[in-house]
């Protein structure tokens, strides 16, 4: 029976690491079951291999899917071992791991096996037992499943502290294309039912900048065709209206997520799509994943491609640029540059696109400009004004409070001072900003398309030596 | 003058007294620790609980509210010198007054802020890589009743205490032992109490049989879920540095196998 028990729980694993997602964030419980509490920092307990954290259990309640997606190791076609968990297992499993402090709680997805409701009902009964039966009062994040009737979905959201609803794609074409059975209508209606949910209780906080008001702007930005235009139906949002304290829908919020280089949209799109997502929805999170090929679909990068990490790195980045720095999308990227710059992060690439809104001096300018400034973070940013309101700051005071002066100081002014050099020419920094081993990392991560032809995708070319100084990439 | 003190936080705080009241500390030592020398005359300061009691005061109301946890964080840290550190702090803080902690410039204040920053990252870090097993007294009979959690670590600070809270409250019902092997210390903990107390490893503690059942599924799940097209083992060690892995089950047989 153990051995039976130790395959079920690898096959089960296997089929869920591909989600994302493994935030134990955003409540703060004390012990209000029988085992079990909840820190709104979340808390991480191991890391993989792959440099990923472990902080829920990450399984499918079930791997046999009737559903067709493409991109998926669960898909019906792919010809992988199938095992489900008998609710009563996995909630004994889940209070065994919690209690040798293994793990945060559960991150509960499944694959369809007959219906979507007929599947979130199992997932229902699953999370009851948990919390009921076993007094669990960890954290549970549930993965909804498009398409479920809005009553299981109250139901799984009052038992939940955090639920998704998966995007999958950027695009409803490339949705359409590669998840013939999911369809948008589905994902928005059960995405907006959340936030509905989470509006009636007041709870309904997207991510913000350090000193930026609760709620960001109604103005939602362009979105070229993406799902996001979809989004836009649900944004008459009821306000919230104040309640007594009880038993809360999804404290945790909602988070979701997508698949980058499997479907041809550019980054542009991409961010457009979140942020679409960030204001229509306030979700917590959009997590990316980066393409890992797992089938021979002639729609699909070929199987020897490698993931495309280094782009989804920087997405990240961007993503951060929404919403911890005031950012909007067509900030970050427009027309003319649909991509982020592999070598230099989102910010930087901005700020030499707008070097007629620098230097910035960090004495005087409002924290929302501080934020701007490449090289200065939400926690420099927010110690520099908490120590100018005492004493000016001093340059080299900068970087005793995590500037990083590499890129910050071609970019702000002490005192009326400029330490970058002569000129404000973007080319220049450019040339300063990125060090050679920049260049020669960001090299590794691009390899994959340039190198194509000497088949060996590790090689590093010696751009340095081959231009002469290191510094000589042009703007692009 | 080099002063001594009982490594006791209120022995701390009369070397700061007679700071202030007698001679100008010189250095201030543990007295288990020092090392005399021919330049500093030293003197072993009595723990005094009314001087202690006093400056305590004066940290809270001189400096803010956050001050007094601030300085216990970092007395509690493995700081060289961590002594003379507070001192200079308490000293700044005397004159600066309330926004002292502020200060991030000064490297005095850099210094603390430090300290406490790399204590209260290892109390978080130690609420998620902590690993308890099953165990019971060996010559215990078998059966359900009489387990008691075990975890045991190695941390870099002395943060034990600080860890309480969070799991008193997480296993409310759980009789739990966390020993920090490196200090030969223990926080034992049951319906939610706990105390503090010596422990050696001369207790025989013997694991119950569920327990290497759970500990081979969850080997089983961590390697299960890593993703090995994106393989990035530096990456796992700058969030968990080897030198934990020794109590953390799942990296047991990796630790031993490079070791």
């Amino acid at each position: 029976m153990d051995g039976a028990m130790f395959d079920k729980l690898k096959i089960l694993s296997d089929g869920a690491k591909y989600d994302v997602s493994c935030a134990s964030s955003g409540v703060d419980r004390t012990n209000v079951g029988r085992v079990g509490n909840a820190c709104a920092a979340g808390i991480c307990h191991s890391w993989t291999a792959d440099g990923r954290c472990i902080s829920l259990l990450k399984v499918l309640f079930t791997n046999r899917c009737v559903y067709d997606c493409k991109y998926c190791v669960n898909r019906r076609s792919a010809d992988a071992p199938r095992a489900s968990f008998e609710p009563g297992e996995l909630a004994e499993l889940v209070m065994g791991f919690y209690r040798r402090n293994y793990i945060e709680g559960l991150f509960l997805s499944s694959a369809v096996e007959t219906s979507p409701d007929d599947t979130a009902e199992r997932i229902c009964g699953c999370l009851a037992l948990l919390r009921g039966e076993h007094g669990f009062a960890g954290y549970i994040h549930a993965k909804v499943i498009p398409g479920v009737s809005p009553e299981i979905l109250a139901r799984i959201g009052f038992l939940a502290d955090r639920l998704s609803v998966n995007i999958e794609l950027p695009s409803r074409e490339s949705l359409g294309l590669l998840a013939p059975q999911k369809r948008a209508k589905d994902i928005f209606g059960s995405m907006g039912q959340i936030a509905q949910a989470l509006a009636e209780q007041g709870e309904l906080r997207g991510p913000r900048p350090a000193g930026a008001p609760r709620l960001p702007g109604a103005n939602v930005a362009a979105g070229d065709g993406s799902l996001g235009d979809m989004a836009r139906g649900h944004n008459a949002i009821s306000p919230a209206r104040p309640r007594g304290r009880r038993e809360a829908f999804a404290p945790g919020g909602q988070s979701t997520q997508m698949i980058i280089g499997a479907s041809p949209e550019s980054d542009r799109q991409i961010i457009a799509t979140s942020e679409t997502l960030y204001r229509t929805f306030r979700l917590k999170r959009v997590y990316f994943s980066a393409y890992i090929p797992v089938s021979d679909a002639p729609e699909l990068p070929e199987r020897a491609s490698r993931p495309q990490l280094g782009r989804e790195h920087r997405l990240y980045q961007a993503d951060w640029l929404l919403r911890f720095y005031g950012f909007a999308a067509d900030e970050i990227l427009d027309e003319a540059n649909p991509y982020l710059d592999p070598f230099l992060d989102p910010k930087a690439g901005w700020a030499l696109r707008n070097m007629d809104r620098f230097p910035i001096e960090v004495n005087k300018a409002p924290l929302e400009e501080l934020l701007r400034i490449p090289g200065v973070g939400n926690v420099s940013a927010m110690r520099i004004a908490r120590q100018r309101r005492f004493a000016a700051v001093r340059y080299e005071d900068l970087k005793k409070m995590g500037v990083v002066l590499k890129r910050a100081r071609f970019f702000l002014t002490c005192s009326g001072r400029y330490y970058g050099g002569k000129t404000l020419d973007p080319v220049y920094i450019r040339g300063q900003a990125l060090s050679p081993a920049d260049i020669r990392d960001g090299m590794i991560e691009r390899a994959p398309e340039q190198l194509s032809m000497f088949g060996d995708s590790r090689s590093r070319i010696p751009i340095g030596t081959a231009q002469g100084g290191g510094h000589g990439l042009s703007l692009r | 003058m080099d002063y001594l003190y009982d490594e006791s936080f209120e022995g701390f705080l009369c070397c700061v007294y007679r700071h202030y009241y007698g001679e100008r500390a010189s250095g201030i030592f543990p007295a288990g620790r020092y090392q005399h020398s021919l330049l500093n005359a030293c003197e072993t300061v009595p723990t005094d609980e009314g001087q202690a009691g006093r400056v305590y005061a004066a940290l809270r109301d001189r400096l803010s509210r956050f001050d007094p946890r601030r300085i216990y964080l970092v007395f509690r840290s493995s700081a060289p010198e961590k002594e003379m550190k507070l001192l200079d702090y308490i000293r700044l803080g005397f004159k600066e007054g309330p926004k002292t902690g502020l200060l991030y410039g000064n490297p005095v204040v850099r210094d603390v802020r430090q300290a406490e920053d790399r204590v209260v990252r290892e109390v978080h870090r130690m609420c998620g890589l902590l690993r308890f097993s099953e165990v019971r007294p060996r010559g215990a009979a078998p059966g359900h009743g009489g387990a008691i959690l075990y975890a045991p670590m190695e941390p870099d600070h002395d943060i034990t205490e600080f860890l309480a809270r969070h799991f008193c409250d997480r296993f409310r019902e759980e009789a739990f032992i966390i020993h920090d092997r490196r200090r030969g210390k223990a926080l034992v903990s049951a319906a939610g109490r706990w105390y503090m107390t010596d422990f050696g490893d001369e207790w025989a503690l013997a694991e119950t049989g569920a327990e290497t059942r759970y500990r081979e599924l969850w080997r089983g799940y961590f390697d299960a879920v890593a993703i090995k097209e994106r393989a990035n083992p530096a990456c796992q060690r700058r969030f968990m540095p080897l030198r934990y892995w020794k109590h953390i089950t799942e990296t047991v047989p990796y630790f031993t196998s490079s070791n």
